[in-house]
């Protein structure tokens, strides 16, 4: 699937399917992020804002660290028997203080693979013991995990969203550098998400995924999750009122005696139900946009968004205009799988003086398209199946290729091109690509694709 | 006229490197090693003194082993110690060496026609046309991809397709040179140009072919055609360079393709075979209304795709089977 550039074009669109970008537990080593010799080559060190430098520092941060302290843990992962911890994220205590919430996808391997992945927590005091997982949400990236024997004084949770520009501090354990704050802003809900995150601009980095996010009054008013990678400090934020139903399901251990297929099962149930809402939700027909003669389908589904450029050409002697279409949030169901995502292009190519059979390879090299996103040890090959078909007022050659996932089942990615072949002069590309979806949905989606698509002069 | 035969001793590829002819009945040819031999061989697994033919009264040939240890052979039977054998014609084995026998006794038969290969009468023209055919389908090539410098594109396109042409038949030349004193530098141009030429083109028209009538089995017709046609090519090639007969040239020929076709494969479908990035779209489009078969309409197709679920599910246990889940 196209990962790549759906990530790309929804972040050119300025949207903030960002979140798909998530702060990956990723085992980076130790490393300081500011170069402390570039500070004292600064030409105006000794001119700081004298003002600044004499007000007298506000304790506010430490205030909220240190009221925090005991209640965060860091949650670690590791690798069969392994010392070293394959990935660590943060977790905080809640409720009575026996239970801990972090992020689905700090918990994740060990949810998937529990005979190859144990949780561990780190307290403030150094204590260490095993974790296991008590619920999972997989569509709001939360989990619920509780250690024999720990007990933590709890956070108070928040479900209100903070107004924007209330001050509010993420706390977690970036980088494995210890217990850090940051400061920073709430900005209210993220528009044009499905699932509803918290824009905070503050630093958030990978370790601290899982951890609080409080406002002024020490209160948890969401989880941090993720950033935009290479933008600054845009961060995102679960909000709290999530926790409280995941709790009333947390009472007892996910059964341990559940075997890794139930458990995916879970899983895979929830990202289905998740997927059969943000896909089936929509208009009776799909909302189509005109571009040359062509209805193109836009609004396939409530949520889909598109754009549309003058791309630029891959001969100087056509012209491209394309219309892009994604569902502008994901869900991540185990690392670096991102599920329940659509993206769809339409490009009308125009040929200016070239010869039918010239067009015709430039036609055949975009309909190849882009090589499709994904590793082996998640998916399945593709099964294909290619024809002619008659849509409304023209001709196209179809072709669909399906694969399942390795580790689940149920779900199903969706590749399918449609070029249209009745005209020697111009011709629509498109291309629609599902990821992570139940077959049958797949199917309805390519229904209503296929019915929207139409020529009229 | 009384008994007579004659001894071709045979070399390495079956042509004869050395003919006797004996007369008269009673008249012995002795043949081993030793100089004092009538033919005398140099082969190691020959005795000094090795068999002994003499000629019969009534025209045949008396073979006789003359005690060695690893015997004489007639037509790949071994020839009794103490009796020996009577033949009117056939192949002697000496150690290793082959010696063809003839006498009065095999009928010849009538002249036969002297046939010029076709290949080689016309060398000249079928290696122009074959020429010709690869360098316009190296322009075809590049035209299609309508470059903003159309002469240089297809001067580069037909310089390539000369040097490849040039290589592989002065690989050929060079084989004939050796073999036989002559370069046949035509004949080969020919032979390599002309079946490259109907693979290259081929290979356009089946894609074509396999768009208007949506049979994609045609896909491997093409590559079985393109597979003989090599392996005429070696064929040819192997008998204007060697000295090889048709069975051993054949299947020379045969080993070469095969494995060429077994390293083309790995490289380019073994490799990426399983790849689960890989779809496969059908038939390169073709525009315009070159089209046989009826188009199917959506309802039509939805209930094609449902078989995919199937074979979607097949291909997951098949990447199960292979490398199983860790945790199950």
């Amino acid at each position: 699937m196209k990962i790549a550039s759906f990530v790309v074009s929804v972040w050119l669109c300025g949207s903030a399917a960002g979140v798909a970008a998530s702060a990956e537990e990723s085992p980076v080593p130790a490393q300081l992020p500011v170069d402390p010799s570039s500070e004292e080559q600064a030409p105006d060190a000794d001119t700081v804002d004298v003002d600044i430098a004499n007000q007298e520092l506000s304790g506010d941060a430490k205030v909220r660290l240190d009221a925090a302290r005991d209640a965060v843990v860091q949650i670690r992962s590791f690798f069969n028997e392994s010392e070293s911890s394959a990935f660590h994220g943060s977790g905080f205590a809640v409720d009575d203080g026996r239970r801990i919430v972090t992020n689905y996808h700090v918990v994740a391997q060990s949810v998937l693979n529990p005979r190859r992945y144990r949780l561990e927590y780190l307290a403030s005091d150094g204590r260490k013991g095993p974790l296991h997982v008590l619920a999972i949400d997989v569509r709001n990236d939360l989990a619920v995990v509780a250690a024999d024997d720990l007990e933590l004084p709890a956070l108070k949770l928040r479900s209100e969203i903070p107004a924007q520009g209330e001050r509010a501090w993420s706390i977690g354990f970036p980088l494995s550098l210890g217990l850090t704050i940051t400061e920073g802003v709430a900005n209210g809900l993220v528009e044009n998400t499905i699932e509803q995150r918290i824009h905070y601009t503050g630093a958030i980095n990978s370790g601290m995924s899982g951890g609080p996010a409080l406002d002024t009054r020490g209160r948890v008013y969401g989880v941090n999750v993720s950033v935009v990678t290479g933008r600054q400090l845009v961060g995102f934020v679960v909000p709290a009122k999530h926790i409280p139903a995941l709790l009333a399901r947390a009472q007892k251990p996910l059964d341990l005696s559940l075997s890794p297929q139930q458990l995916r099962q879970r899983v895979t149930a929830q990202v289905l139900a998740y997927e059969a809402e943000v896909l089936e939700a929509g208009p009776d027909k799909a909302g189509t946009q005109r571009v040359q003669g062509y209805a193109l389908p836009t609004k396939i589904s409530r949520h889909v968004e598109c754009s549309t450029v003058d791309e630029r050409s891959p001969h100087v002697r056509m012209r491209v205009e394309a219309v892009s279409c994604w569902l502008p949030s994901r869900v991540l169901v185990q690392p670096r799988v991102y599920v329940a995502g659509l993206y769809m292009q339409h490009r009308i190519l125009q040929s200016v003086g070239l010869h039918p059979l010239q067009f015709e390879r430039q036609v055949n090299r975009i309909a190849a398209g882009p090589r499709r996103v994904g590793a082996s040890a998640d998916v399945a090959p593709f099964a294909c199946r290619d024809a002619l078909i008659s849509l409304d007022g023209f001709d196209a050659r179809i072709s669909t290729c399906v694969r399942q996932y390795r580790l689940f089942a149920g779900l199903y990615d969706f590749d399918v091109t449609v070029v249209g072949i009745d005209n020697t002069q111009q011709a629509l590309v498109s291309r629609l690509a599902l990821q992570g979806v139940a077959f049958e949905s797949g199917k309805r989606i390519m229904e209503r694709y296929l019915g929207a698509l139409q020529w009229e002069p | 006229m009384g008994a007579v035969m004659l001894i071709e001793q045979l070399g390495p590829h079956g042509h004869p490197v050395l003919r006797l002819r004996i007369e008269g009945a009673g008249t012995e040819c002795r043949i081993g090693r030793d100089l004092g031999c009538d033919i005398v061989v140099d082969d190691e697994h020959a005795a000094p003194q090795h068999a002994l033919l003499t000629l019969l009264e009534d025209g045949r040939v008396n073979v006789r082993d003359l005690g060695t240890q690893n015997g004489t052979r007639v037509d790949g039977t071994r020839v009794p110690a103490d009796a020996g054998a009577i033949i009117e014609q056939g192949e002697i084995i000496v150690g290793r060496t082959r010696l063809r026998i003839r006498t009065r006794h095999v009928p010849i038969g009538t002249e036969r026609l002297f046939r010029r290969n076709f290949v080689r009468r016309h060398r000249t023209l079928l290696a122009a046309a074959g020429v010709s055919a690869c360098i316009a389908y190296g322009g075809f090539l590049q035209w299609l991809e309508a470059p903003s410098s159309m002469l240089r594109s297809i001067t580069l396109a037909g310089l390539v397709v000369l040097g490849l042409i040039a290589l592989w038949t002065g690989f050929w030349a060079l084989m004939t040179k050796l073999n036989h004193g002559g370069w046949q530098v035509r004949v080969h141009v020919a032979i390599a140009s002309i079946c490259a030429a109907i693979c290259a083109w081929g290979y356009w028209v089946a894609g074509l072919v396999a768009f208007t009538v949506q049979w994609s089995v045609l896909v491997q017709i093409g590559v079985a055609i393109a597979g003989t046609v090599a392996l005429a090519a070696v064929y040819l090639h192997l008998r204007e360079a060697t000295h090889y007969g048709r069975r051993v040239a054949l299947a020379l020929a045969g080993t070469a393709t095969l494995l060429i076709g077994a390293i083309a494969w790995t490289i380019a479908i073994g490799v990426e075979d399983g790849d689960v990035n890989d779809v496969n779209l059908g038939p390169q489009v073709r525009l315009g209304e070159e089209r046989v078969v009826p188009n199917r309409d959506i309802v039509d197709y939805l209930a094609e795709v449902d078989e995919l679920q199937r074979a979607a599910g097949r291909e997951r246990q098949k990447s199960l089977l292979n490398v199983p889940l860790a945790d199950d």
